[in-house]
Protein backbone atom coordinates (compact mmCIF):
# COMPACT_ATOMS: atom_id res chain seq x y z
CA UNK A 1 0.00 0.00 0.00
CA UNK A 2 2.61 2.10 0.73
CA UNK A 3 4.46 2.36 -2.81
CA UNK A 4 0.65 3.62 -3.72
CA UNK A 5 0.99 6.96 -1.73
CA UNK A 6 4.84 6.90 -2.20
CA UNK A 7 3.44 6.93 -6.03
CA UNK A 8 1.26 9.79 -5.25
CA UNK A 9 3.80 12.09 -3.70
CA UNK A 10 6.04 11.27 -6.43
CA UNK A 11 3.74 12.31 -9.02
CA UNK A 12 3.17 15.74 -7.91
CA UNK A 13 7.02 16.10 -7.73
CA UNK A 14 7.24 15.13 -10.92
CA UNK A 15 4.28 17.17 -12.29
CA UNK A 16 5.40 20.98 -10.05
CA UNK A 17 9.03 19.81 -10.84
CA UNK A 18 8.25 20.06 -14.76
CA UNK A 19 10.24 16.82 -15.00
CA UNK A 20 11.41 16.83 -18.95
CA UNK A 21 10.38 13.03 -19.46
CA UNK A 22 6.79 14.04 -18.21
CA UNK A 23 6.58 16.96 -19.88
CA UNK A 24 7.29 15.60 -23.45
CA UNK A 25 5.05 12.76 -23.02
CA UNK A 26 2.35 15.07 -21.85
CA UNK A 27 3.27 17.55 -25.30
CA UNK A 28 3.62 14.51 -27.27
CA UNK A 29 -0.03 13.13 -26.24
CA UNK A 30 -1.76 16.57 -27.01
CA UNK A 31 -0.19 17.33 -30.35
CA UNK A 32 -1.33 13.79 -31.30
CA UNK A 33 -4.67 13.70 -30.34
CA UNK A 34 -5.09 16.96 -31.31
CA UNK A 35 -3.91 16.16 -34.58
CA UNK A 36 -6.36 13.16 -34.82
CA UNK A 37 -9.42 14.92 -33.61
CA UNK A 38 -9.27 18.10 -35.77
CA UNK A 39 -9.06 15.98 -38.43
CA UNK A 40 -11.82 13.58 -37.42
CA UNK A 41 -13.85 16.49 -36.93
CA UNK A 42 -13.14 17.87 -39.81
CA UNK A 43 -14.08 14.45 -42.22
CA UNK A 44 -16.48 12.86 -39.50
CA UNK A 45 -18.70 15.89 -39.37
CA UNK A 46 -19.87 16.20 -42.81
CA UNK A 47 -19.63 12.51 -43.05
CA UNK A 48 -21.85 11.60 -40.36
CA UNK A 49 -24.42 14.14 -41.70
CA UNK A 50 -24.74 12.80 -44.68
CA UNK A 51 -25.23 9.81 -43.44
CA UNK A 52 -28.21 10.55 -40.75
CA UNK A 53 -29.52 12.90 -43.11
CA UNK A 54 -29.62 11.82 -46.47
CA UNK A 55 -31.70 7.96 -47.38
CA UNK A 56 -30.14 6.13 -50.43
CA UNK A 57 -29.37 2.80 -51.48
CA UNK A 58 -26.88 1.00 -49.04
CA UNK A 59 -27.45 3.42 -46.13
CA UNK A 60 -28.28 0.26 -43.88
CA UNK A 61 -24.71 -1.58 -44.51
CA UNK A 62 -22.98 1.27 -44.11
CA UNK A 63 -24.00 2.17 -40.56
CA UNK A 64 -23.30 -1.37 -39.90
CA UNK A 65 -19.99 -1.34 -41.05
CA UNK A 66 -19.56 2.37 -38.98
CA UNK A 67 -20.93 0.73 -35.88
CA UNK A 68 -18.38 -2.12 -36.41
CA UNK A 69 -15.88 -0.17 -36.95
CA UNK A 70 -16.28 1.42 -33.45
CA UNK A 71 -15.02 -1.88 -31.77
CA UNK A 72 -12.02 -1.67 -34.26
CA UNK A 73 -8.94 -2.82 -32.01
CA UNK A 74 -6.30 0.13 -31.82
CA UNK A 75 -4.02 -2.56 -32.32
CA UNK A 76 -5.48 -3.23 -35.64
CA UNK A 77 -5.37 0.35 -36.20
CA UNK A 78 -1.61 0.47 -35.12
CA UNK A 79 -0.76 -2.37 -37.65
CA UNK A 80 -2.73 -1.16 -40.78
CA UNK A 81 -1.13 2.04 -40.04
CA UNK A 82 2.49 0.24 -39.31
CA UNK A 83 1.76 -1.21 -43.01
CA UNK A 84 0.95 2.01 -44.75
CA UNK A 85 3.52 4.11 -43.44
CA UNK A 86 6.42 1.66 -43.10
CA UNK A 87 9.66 2.04 -45.35
CA UNK A 88 7.29 -1.24 -47.52
CA UNK A 89 3.99 0.38 -47.40
CA UNK A 90 2.45 2.80 -49.98
CA UNK A 91 3.60 5.84 -47.67
CA UNK A 92 7.01 5.10 -46.84
CA UNK A 93 8.12 7.50 -48.61
CA UNK A 94 7.02 10.33 -46.25
CA UNK A 95 8.62 8.97 -42.92
CA UNK A 96 5.62 8.63 -40.59
CA UNK A 97 6.69 6.08 -39.06
CA UNK A 98 7.29 6.48 -35.07
CA UNK A 99 6.33 10.38 -35.75
CA UNK A 100 3.82 12.14 -33.65
CA UNK A 101 2.24 12.43 -37.44
CA UNK A 102 1.77 8.57 -37.42
CA UNK A 103 0.76 8.25 -34.49
CA UNK A 104 -2.06 11.36 -35.02
CA UNK A 105 -2.96 9.07 -38.25
CA UNK A 106 -3.93 5.92 -36.47
CA UNK A 107 -5.63 7.99 -33.82
CA UNK A 108 -7.67 9.78 -36.23
CA UNK A 109 -8.42 6.30 -37.90
CA UNK A 110 -10.06 5.24 -34.40
CA UNK A 111 -12.00 8.28 -33.70
CA UNK A 112 -13.25 8.84 -36.87
CA UNK A 113 -16.17 5.80 -36.71
CA UNK A 114 -17.16 7.37 -33.24
CA UNK A 115 -17.25 10.50 -34.70
CA UNK A 116 -19.87 9.59 -37.72
CA UNK A 117 -21.93 7.09 -35.75
CA UNK A 118 -22.64 9.87 -32.87
CA UNK A 119 -23.37 12.45 -35.93
CA UNK A 120 -25.65 10.35 -38.20
CA UNK A 121 -27.24 8.90 -34.95
CA UNK A 122 -28.23 12.82 -33.45
CA UNK A 123 -29.15 13.96 -37.02
CA UNK A 124 -31.19 10.63 -37.71
CA UNK A 125 -33.10 11.81 -33.96
CA UNK A 126 -33.81 15.51 -35.50
CA UNK A 127 -36.95 16.37 -34.57
CA UNK A 128 -38.83 16.33 -38.31
CA UNK A 129 -40.91 19.75 -37.29
CA UNK A 130 -36.84 21.47 -37.14
CA UNK A 131 -36.25 21.26 -41.38
CA UNK A 132 -40.41 21.96 -42.04
CA UNK A 133 -39.67 24.99 -39.63
CA UNK A 134 -36.52 25.88 -41.49
CA UNK A 135 -38.06 25.99 -45.17
CA UNK A 136 -41.01 27.56 -43.66
CA UNK A 137 -38.64 30.23 -42.80
CA UNK A 138 -37.09 30.21 -46.10
CA UNK A 139 -34.09 28.56 -45.22
CA UNK A 140 -31.60 27.31 -48.40
CA UNK A 141 -29.95 23.92 -48.56
CA UNK A 142 -26.72 25.18 -46.77
CA UNK A 143 -28.35 26.79 -44.10
CA UNK A 144 -31.08 23.52 -43.39
CA UNK A 145 -27.31 21.54 -42.84
CA UNK A 146 -25.60 24.33 -41.31
CA UNK A 147 -28.47 24.86 -38.51
CA UNK A 148 -29.30 21.44 -38.20
CA UNK A 149 -25.67 20.69 -37.16
CA UNK A 150 -26.04 23.56 -34.30
CA UNK A 151 -29.30 22.64 -33.20
CA UNK A 152 -27.49 19.25 -32.49
CA UNK A 153 -24.28 20.52 -30.97
CA UNK A 154 -24.70 19.23 -27.77
CA UNK A 155 -25.23 15.69 -29.14
CA UNK A 156 -22.53 15.89 -31.26
CA UNK A 157 -19.88 17.39 -28.64
CA UNK A 158 -20.72 14.62 -26.73
CA UNK A 159 -19.65 12.54 -29.84
CA UNK A 160 -17.08 14.19 -29.81
CA UNK A 161 -15.82 13.65 -26.16
CA UNK A 162 -16.17 10.28 -26.32
CA UNK A 163 -14.09 10.34 -29.42
CA UNK A 164 -11.55 12.61 -27.61
CA UNK A 165 -11.67 9.81 -24.74
CA UNK A 166 -10.70 6.47 -27.26
CA UNK A 167 -8.09 8.65 -28.75
CA UNK A 168 -6.47 9.64 -25.59
CA UNK A 169 -6.50 6.49 -23.83
CA UNK A 170 -5.37 4.00 -26.44
CA UNK A 171 -2.01 2.22 -26.13
CA UNK A 172 -1.89 0.33 -28.99
CA UNK A 173 -1.53 2.80 -32.26
CA UNK A 174 0.75 4.91 -30.03
CA UNK A 175 3.04 1.92 -29.15
CA UNK A 176 3.47 0.63 -32.75
CA UNK A 177 3.40 3.58 -34.55
CA UNK A 178 4.95 5.98 -32.51
CA UNK A 179 7.64 2.93 -31.30
CA UNK A 180 7.61 4.41 -27.90
CA UNK A 181 10.75 6.83 -28.48
CA UNK A 182 11.91 8.24 -25.38
CA UNK A 183 11.70 12.38 -25.54
CA UNK A 184 9.93 12.12 -28.88
CA UNK A 185 6.89 9.80 -29.49
CA UNK A 186 6.42 8.82 -25.87
CA UNK A 187 2.78 9.26 -25.12
CA UNK A 188 1.12 9.03 -21.73
CA UNK A 189 -0.25 5.72 -21.82
CA UNK A 190 3.09 4.26 -24.01
CA UNK A 191 5.06 6.01 -20.83
CA UNK A 192 2.33 4.32 -18.22
CA UNK A 193 2.94 1.23 -19.74
CA UNK A 194 6.56 1.07 -19.74
CA UNK A 195 6.89 2.74 -15.97
CA UNK A 196 4.60 0.25 -14.85
CA UNK A 197 6.35 -2.61 -16.17
CA UNK A 198 9.83 -1.35 -14.65
CA UNK A 199 8.10 -1.30 -11.55
CA UNK A 200 8.46 2.87 -11.53
CA UNK A 201 4.73 3.13 -10.58
CA UNK A 202 5.36 7.08 -9.14
CA UNK A 203 6.02 7.71 -13.04
CA UNK A 204 2.95 5.89 -14.33
CA UNK A 205 1.13 7.89 -11.34
CA UNK A 206 1.81 10.86 -12.13
CA UNK A 207 0.92 10.24 -15.84
CA UNK A 208 -1.98 8.30 -15.03
CA UNK A 209 -3.16 12.31 -12.76
CA UNK A 210 -2.13 14.13 -16.17
CA UNK A 211 -4.63 12.08 -17.74
CA UNK A 212 -7.27 12.40 -16.04
CA UNK A 213 -6.66 16.00 -15.05
CA UNK A 214 -6.41 16.72 -19.27
CA UNK A 215 -10.25 14.44 -19.44
CA UNK A 216 -11.43 16.81 -16.71
CA UNK A 217 -10.53 19.72 -18.21
CA UNK A 218 -12.57 19.21 -21.77
CA UNK A 219 -15.30 18.35 -20.05
CA UNK A 220 -15.47 21.39 -18.13
CA UNK A 221 -14.83 23.59 -21.34
CA UNK A 222 -17.54 21.67 -23.09
CA UNK A 223 -19.90 22.25 -19.36
CA UNK A 224 -19.26 26.13 -19.74
CA UNK A 225 -19.67 25.94 -23.31
CA UNK A 226 -23.19 24.44 -22.84
CA UNK A 227 -24.28 27.03 -20.65
CA UNK A 228 -23.78 29.71 -23.11
CA UNK B 1 -49.63 40.22 -62.21
CA UNK B 2 -53.78 40.53 -61.80
CA UNK B 3 -55.71 40.16 -58.84
CA UNK B 4 -57.55 37.09 -60.61
CA UNK B 5 -54.78 35.18 -61.22
CA UNK B 6 -54.60 32.66 -57.90
CA UNK B 7 -52.39 32.59 -55.44
CA UNK B 8 -51.77 29.09 -56.05
CA UNK B 9 -53.43 26.52 -58.45
CA UNK B 10 -52.77 22.34 -57.84
CA UNK B 11 -53.33 20.65 -60.94
CA UNK B 12 -54.10 16.66 -60.76
CA UNK B 13 -51.81 16.45 -57.31
CA UNK B 14 -51.33 12.71 -55.82
CA UNK B 15 -49.15 12.31 -52.88
CA UNK B 16 -48.28 9.06 -51.33
CA UNK B 17 -46.39 8.17 -48.45
CA UNK B 18 -44.96 4.61 -49.11
CA UNK B 19 -47.91 3.17 -50.68
CA UNK B 20 -50.41 4.75 -49.29
CA UNK B 21 -52.64 7.40 -51.42
CA UNK B 22 -52.46 10.28 -48.73
CA UNK B 23 -53.86 13.24 -51.12
CA UNK B 24 -55.65 13.22 -54.62
CA UNK B 25 -56.82 16.64 -56.12
CA UNK B 26 -57.70 17.19 -59.08
CA UNK B 27 -57.81 20.79 -59.53
CA UNK B 28 -57.27 23.66 -56.75
CA UNK B 29 -57.55 27.14 -56.89
CA UNK B 30 -56.73 29.76 -53.87
CA UNK B 31 -57.14 33.35 -54.81
CA UNK B 32 -54.78 36.12 -53.79
CA UNK B 33 -55.28 37.87 -50.62
CA UNK B 34 -58.07 35.46 -49.34
CA UNK B 35 -58.83 33.18 -46.15
CA UNK B 36 -59.73 29.71 -47.07
CA UNK B 37 -60.72 27.72 -43.89
CA UNK B 38 -59.73 24.04 -44.21
CA UNK B 39 -60.93 21.21 -42.39
CA UNK B 40 -61.50 17.61 -41.91
CA UNK B 41 -60.82 14.73 -39.17
CA UNK B 42 -57.05 13.84 -38.29
CA UNK B 43 -55.46 12.06 -41.20
CA UNK B 44 -57.42 13.62 -43.90
CA UNK B 45 -54.53 14.83 -45.51
CA UNK B 46 -54.87 18.86 -43.93
CA UNK B 47 -51.60 18.89 -42.94
CA UNK B 48 -49.68 17.08 -46.39
CA UNK B 49 -51.48 19.57 -48.51
CA UNK B 50 -50.24 22.03 -46.14
CA UNK B 51 -46.64 20.97 -46.60
CA UNK B 52 -46.97 21.44 -50.05
CA UNK B 53 -48.53 24.41 -50.31
CA UNK B 54 -45.42 25.55 -48.34
CA UNK B 55 -43.35 24.26 -51.17
CA UNK B 56 -42.19 21.60 -47.57
CA UNK B 57 -41.72 18.51 -50.14
CA UNK B 58 -42.55 17.95 -53.60
CA UNK B 59 -45.80 16.31 -54.37
CA UNK B 60 -45.55 12.46 -56.10
CA UNK B 61 -47.27 13.46 -59.01
CA UNK B 62 -48.93 17.18 -60.44
CA UNK B 63 -48.07 20.32 -60.36
CA UNK B 64 -48.15 23.44 -58.01
CA UNK B 65 -48.24 26.84 -59.84
CA UNK B 66 -47.57 29.49 -57.34
CA UNK B 67 -48.44 33.30 -58.87
CA UNK B 68 -49.06 31.64 -62.21
CA UNK B 69 -45.69 29.87 -62.00
CA UNK B 70 -44.92 26.22 -61.44
CA UNK B 71 -42.62 26.07 -58.39
CA UNK B 72 -40.59 23.56 -56.47
CA UNK B 73 -39.02 23.43 -53.24
CA UNK B 74 -36.10 25.84 -52.33
CA UNK B 75 -37.25 27.97 -55.05
CA UNK B 76 -35.78 31.66 -54.59
CA UNK B 77 -39.30 32.99 -55.64
CA UNK B 78 -41.03 30.93 -53.11
CA UNK B 79 -38.61 31.13 -50.18
CA UNK B 80 -39.88 33.92 -47.18
CA UNK B 81 -42.84 34.60 -49.21
CA UNK B 82 -44.61 31.43 -48.49
CA UNK B 83 -44.80 29.98 -44.52
CA UNK B 84 -46.11 27.72 -41.99
CA UNK B 85 -47.21 27.44 -38.68
CA UNK B 86 -47.10 24.08 -37.39
CA UNK B 87 -49.52 22.64 -34.27
CA UNK B 88 -46.28 22.64 -32.20
CA UNK B 89 -43.97 24.80 -34.01
CA UNK B 90 -40.24 23.89 -33.80
CA UNK B 91 -38.26 27.04 -31.76
CA UNK B 92 -34.34 26.60 -32.37
CA UNK B 93 -32.62 26.19 -29.59
CA UNK B 94 -31.93 30.02 -28.99
CA UNK B 95 -32.98 32.80 -27.68
CA UNK B 96 -36.38 34.11 -28.73
CA UNK B 97 -34.79 37.35 -29.91
CA UNK B 98 -32.49 34.79 -32.52
CA UNK B 99 -35.71 32.90 -33.15
CA UNK B 100 -37.36 35.86 -34.93
CA UNK B 101 -34.47 37.37 -36.44
CA UNK B 102 -33.56 33.99 -38.02
CA UNK B 103 -35.77 34.43 -41.14
CA UNK B 104 -34.31 37.45 -41.70
CA UNK B 105 -30.48 36.55 -41.21
CA UNK B 106 -30.76 33.72 -43.33
CA UNK B 107 -32.04 36.69 -45.92
CA UNK B 108 -29.25 39.14 -44.71
CA UNK B 109 -31.87 41.27 -44.37
CA UNK B 110 -30.64 42.57 -40.68
CA UNK B 111 -31.56 46.65 -41.36
CA UNK B 112 -33.08 47.96 -37.93
CA UNK B 113 -33.79 43.96 -36.49
CA UNK B 114 -33.93 45.12 -33.13
CA UNK B 115 -36.66 47.57 -33.59
CA UNK B 116 -38.54 45.29 -36.09
CA UNK B 117 -38.33 42.07 -33.97
CA UNK B 118 -40.00 44.29 -31.29
CA UNK B 119 -42.75 44.99 -33.05
CA UNK B 120 -43.50 41.45 -34.39
CA UNK B 121 -43.53 40.73 -30.45
CA UNK B 122 -46.21 43.10 -29.98
CA UNK B 123 -48.05 41.83 -32.84
CA UNK B 124 -48.75 38.79 -31.41
CA UNK B 125 -48.81 40.42 -27.67
CA UNK B 126 -45.47 39.95 -26.38
CA UNK B 127 -43.45 42.75 -24.73
CA UNK B 128 -39.71 43.09 -26.00
CA UNK B 129 -38.37 43.91 -22.48
CA UNK B 130 -39.63 40.61 -21.07
CA UNK B 131 -39.29 38.04 -23.55
CA UNK B 132 -36.92 38.97 -26.30
CA UNK B 133 -33.92 37.34 -24.31
CA UNK B 134 -35.49 34.53 -22.97
CA UNK B 135 -34.56 31.30 -23.82
CA UNK B 136 -36.73 28.62 -26.22
CA UNK B 137 -36.71 26.33 -23.12
CA UNK B 138 -37.99 29.12 -20.77
CA UNK B 139 -41.29 29.61 -22.47
CA UNK B 140 -44.86 28.44 -22.14
CA UNK B 141 -46.72 26.49 -24.90
CA UNK B 142 -49.12 29.46 -25.47
CA UNK B 143 -46.01 31.80 -26.19
CA UNK B 144 -43.73 29.72 -28.03
CA UNK B 145 -46.87 29.37 -30.22
CA UNK B 146 -47.36 33.32 -30.95
CA UNK B 147 -42.61 33.39 -30.78
CA UNK B 148 -43.21 31.15 -33.96
CA UNK B 149 -46.10 33.18 -35.11
CA UNK B 150 -43.84 36.36 -35.04
CA UNK B 151 -40.63 34.82 -36.63
CA UNK B 152 -42.94 34.66 -39.48
CA UNK B 153 -44.64 38.15 -39.44
CA UNK B 154 -41.79 39.51 -39.14
CA UNK B 155 -41.21 38.55 -43.14
CA UNK B 156 -44.10 39.65 -44.15
CA UNK B 157 -45.39 36.86 -45.94
CA UNK B 158 -47.07 36.63 -48.94
CA UNK B 159 -48.94 33.33 -48.09
CA UNK B 160 -49.56 32.57 -44.52
CA UNK B 161 -50.28 28.58 -44.01
CA UNK B 162 -51.23 27.64 -40.15
CA UNK B 163 -52.04 23.95 -39.14
CA UNK B 164 -54.61 23.93 -36.25
CA UNK B 165 -52.81 26.84 -34.77
CA UNK B 166 -54.54 27.31 -31.71
CA UNK B 167 -54.91 23.89 -30.90
CA UNK B 168 -52.59 23.39 -27.64
CA UNK B 169 -52.48 26.89 -26.39
CA UNK B 170 -54.83 28.81 -23.77
CA UNK B 171 -57.79 31.35 -24.91
CA UNK B 172 -55.68 34.31 -24.71
CA UNK B 173 -52.94 33.18 -26.79
CA UNK B 174 -55.05 31.52 -29.29
CA UNK B 175 -57.16 35.30 -29.50
CA UNK B 176 -53.93 36.78 -30.18
CA UNK B 177 -52.91 34.40 -33.31
CA UNK B 178 -55.81 34.63 -34.65
CA UNK B 179 -56.07 38.50 -34.26
CA UNK B 180 -52.41 38.42 -35.61
CA UNK B 181 -52.87 36.21 -38.62
CA UNK B 182 -56.23 38.18 -39.87
CA UNK B 183 -53.89 41.45 -39.52
CA UNK B 184 -51.32 40.06 -41.33
CA UNK B 185 -54.18 39.89 -44.63
CA UNK B 186 -54.98 43.85 -43.38
CA UNK B 187 -51.98 44.65 -43.30
CA UNK B 188 -49.64 43.03 -46.30
CA UNK B 189 -52.88 41.62 -48.75
CA UNK B 190 -51.39 38.43 -47.05
CA UNK B 191 -52.73 34.53 -48.60
CA UNK B 192 -54.26 32.61 -45.66
CA UNK B 193 -54.93 28.88 -44.97
CA UNK B 194 -55.88 27.59 -42.21
CA UNK B 195 -56.68 24.38 -40.98
CA UNK B 196 -58.67 24.42 -37.66
CA UNK B 197 -60.85 22.13 -36.10
CA UNK B 198 -62.33 25.57 -34.37
CA UNK B 199 -65.41 26.25 -36.64
CA UNK B 200 -66.88 29.14 -35.04
CA UNK B 201 -63.99 30.54 -36.09
CA UNK B 202 -63.16 29.61 -39.25
CA UNK B 203 -66.55 30.29 -40.61
CA UNK B 204 -66.55 33.36 -39.14
CA UNK B 205 -63.02 34.78 -40.96
CA UNK B 206 -62.69 32.54 -43.93
CA UNK B 207 -63.83 33.67 -47.54
CA UNK B 208 -64.14 30.32 -48.32
CA UNK B 209 -63.88 26.66 -46.94
CA UNK B 210 -63.16 23.07 -48.03
CA UNK B 211 -63.28 19.92 -46.22
CA UNK B 212 -60.37 17.00 -46.72
CA UNK B 213 -61.85 13.70 -46.39
CA UNK B 214 -59.43 10.92 -47.54
CA UNK B 215 -57.09 12.94 -49.23
CA UNK B 216 -60.14 14.25 -51.33
CA UNK B 217 -61.29 17.59 -51.18
CA UNK B 218 -65.11 18.71 -50.76
CA UNK B 219 -66.55 21.90 -50.69
CA UNK B 220 -68.12 22.35 -47.43
CA UNK B 221 -70.16 25.50 -48.21
CA UNK B 222 -72.78 22.88 -50.10
CA UNK B 223 -71.13 19.05 -49.31
CA UNK B 224 -70.98 16.84 -46.18
CA UNK B 225 -69.00 14.16 -45.84
CA UNK B 226 -69.75 10.68 -44.79
CA UNK B 227 -66.43 9.58 -43.65
CA UNK B 228 -65.88 5.24 -44.16
CA UNK B 229 -65.23 3.04 -43.09
CA UNK B 230 -68.59 1.29 -44.81
CA UNK B 231 -69.61 -2.18 -43.94
CA UNK B 232 -71.60 -4.43 -46.44
CA UNK B 233 -74.44 -6.16 -43.91
CA UNK B 234 -78.60 -7.46 -44.80
CA UNK B 235 -78.92 -3.33 -45.17
CA UNK B 236 -76.21 -2.94 -48.35
CA UNK B 237 -73.80 -0.81 -47.75
CA UNK B 238 -74.10 1.32 -44.58
CA UNK B 239 -71.67 3.40 -42.55
CA UNK B 240 -72.44 1.87 -39.01
CA UNK B 241 -72.27 4.85 -35.93
CA UNK B 242 -70.57 3.95 -32.43
CA UNK B 243 -73.92 3.41 -30.52
CA UNK B 244 -74.59 0.44 -33.28
CA UNK B 245 -76.98 2.52 -35.69
CA UNK B 246 -76.42 3.15 -39.38
CA UNK B 247 -76.74 5.28 -42.12
CA UNK B 248 -77.83 3.53 -45.19
CA UNK B 249 -75.90 4.54 -48.32
CA UNK B 250 -76.29 3.49 -52.43
CA UNK B 251 -74.55 0.88 -53.83
CA UNK B 252 -70.65 1.59 -54.38
CA UNK B 253 -69.34 2.77 -57.50
CA UNK B 254 -66.10 2.10 -59.02
CA UNK B 255 -64.86 5.91 -59.37
CA UNK B 256 -65.49 6.83 -55.67
CA UNK B 257 -64.42 5.90 -52.43
CA UNK B 258 -66.02 8.72 -50.06
CA UNK B 259 -69.76 8.93 -49.63
CA UNK B 260 -70.99 12.67 -49.94
CA UNK B 261 -74.24 14.11 -49.34
CA UNK B 262 -75.22 17.78 -50.65
CA UNK B 263 -76.27 19.80 -47.61
CA UNK B 264 -79.59 21.23 -49.25
CA UNK B 265 -80.70 17.56 -49.49
CA UNK B 266 -80.66 16.96 -45.77
CA UNK B 267 -83.97 17.83 -43.29
CA UNK B 268 -84.26 18.90 -39.57
CA UNK B 269 -87.29 17.54 -38.01
CA UNK B 270 -88.10 17.47 -34.15
CA UNK B 271 -89.39 13.96 -34.60
CA UNK B 272 -89.17 11.26 -36.73
CA UNK B 273 -91.39 11.12 -39.36
CA UNK B 274 -92.98 7.88 -41.18
CA UNK B 275 -93.42 6.83 -44.89
CA UNK B 276 -92.23 10.67 -46.18
CA UNK B 277 -89.26 7.95 -48.38
CA UNK B 278 -86.73 8.91 -45.49
CA UNK B 279 -84.97 5.82 -45.47
CA UNK B 280 -82.45 7.50 -43.03
CA UNK B 281 -83.50 9.28 -39.85
CA UNK B 282 -80.49 9.71 -37.36
CA UNK B 283 -81.30 11.00 -33.90
CA UNK B 284 -78.86 13.66 -33.43
CA UNK B 285 -77.72 16.46 -30.64
CA UNK B 286 -77.47 20.52 -31.90
CA UNK B 287 -73.44 20.81 -30.53
CA UNK B 288 -73.33 24.34 -31.52
CA UNK B 289 -74.82 27.07 -33.14
CA UNK B 290 -73.18 30.51 -34.34
CA UNK B 291 -74.13 33.54 -36.60
CA UNK B 292 -72.18 34.21 -39.75
CA UNK B 293 -71.99 37.52 -40.44
CA UNK B 294 -70.94 36.63 -44.64
CA UNK B 295 -73.62 34.08 -45.20
CA UNK B 296 -76.51 35.15 -42.80
CA UNK B 297 -76.79 31.62 -41.70
CA UNK B 298 -76.17 30.07 -38.46
CA UNK B 299 -73.61 27.58 -38.94
CA UNK B 300 -75.07 24.61 -36.39
CA UNK B 301 -72.74 21.65 -35.81
CA UNK B 302 -75.15 18.44 -35.15
CA UNK B 303 -73.83 15.36 -34.06
CA UNK B 304 -74.46 11.84 -34.26
CA UNK B 305 -71.54 9.22 -32.58
CA UNK B 306 -68.25 9.99 -34.79
CA UNK B 307 -69.47 12.15 -36.85
CA UNK B 308 -70.99 15.85 -37.07
CA UNK B 309 -72.87 17.73 -39.60
CA UNK B 310 -72.17 21.25 -40.20
CA UNK B 311 -75.45 22.71 -41.42
CA UNK B 312 -76.03 26.28 -42.29
CA UNK B 313 -79.51 26.55 -41.59
CA UNK B 314 -81.73 29.71 -41.93
CA UNK B 315 -82.75 31.81 -38.85
CA UNK B 316 -86.34 31.14 -38.84
CA UNK B 317 -85.82 27.41 -39.78
CA UNK B 318 -83.66 27.45 -36.33
CA UNK B 319 -86.35 29.50 -34.60
CA UNK B 320 -89.57 26.98 -35.62
CA UNK B 321 -87.45 24.29 -34.40
CA UNK B 322 -86.66 26.35 -31.15
CA UNK B 323 -83.32 24.79 -31.96
CA UNK B 324 -80.37 25.55 -29.21
CA UNK B 325 -76.98 23.63 -28.13
CA UNK B 326 -78.33 20.29 -26.27
CA UNK B 327 -81.38 19.92 -28.12
CA UNK B 328 -81.73 16.71 -29.71
CA UNK B 329 -83.30 16.50 -33.39
CA UNK B 330 -83.83 14.49 -36.22
CA UNK B 331 -81.28 14.29 -39.47
CA UNK B 332 -83.29 13.10 -42.26
CA UNK B 333 -82.04 11.97 -45.57
CA UNK B 334 -82.39 9.64 -48.56
CA UNK B 335 -80.07 7.37 -49.48
CA UNK B 336 -80.46 7.74 -53.33
CA UNK B 337 -79.43 11.18 -52.25
CA UNK B 338 -75.92 9.92 -51.27
CA UNK B 339 -73.34 9.74 -53.91
CA UNK B 340 -69.63 8.33 -54.19
CA UNK B 341 -66.58 10.42 -54.61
Amino acid sequence: MDFILEGFAKAVFLLISLDASTVTAISATLKASTWAMAASLAAGLPLGFLLGYFDFPGKRPLRTLVDTLLALPTVSIGLIIYALISSQGPLGEFGLLFTITGIAMGQTLLALPVIIAITAATVENIDPDLKLTLVSLGAAKLDIIRTCLWEVRYGIMAGAVTAYGRVLTEVGISMMVGGNIKYHTRTITTAIALETSKGQFADGIALGLVLIFIAFCVNICLSVLRKK
Amino acid sequence: MTRTQPAYLLENVTHFYGDKKVLDIAHLAIAKGSITGLLGPNGSGKSTLLKLLAFAMRPAFGKIFFNGRREYPFSPNIRSRVTLVTQKPYLLRRTVYENIAYGLQIRRDTADLQARISRALSRVGLAYEGFAHRQWHALSGGEAQRVAMAARLILKPKVLLLDEPVASVDARSAALIRQAALAARENWDTTLVIASHDLAWLFDCSDNQISISNGTLFSTGLEIIIPGPYTTGRQGLTKTLEDGRFIVLPPATRSGKTAVIQREKILLAADPQKDNGYDNQIKAQVQSMHMTGKQQEIMTTIAVPEMTFLLGLDPELTGSLSLQPGKEVFLMFRSQDIVWR
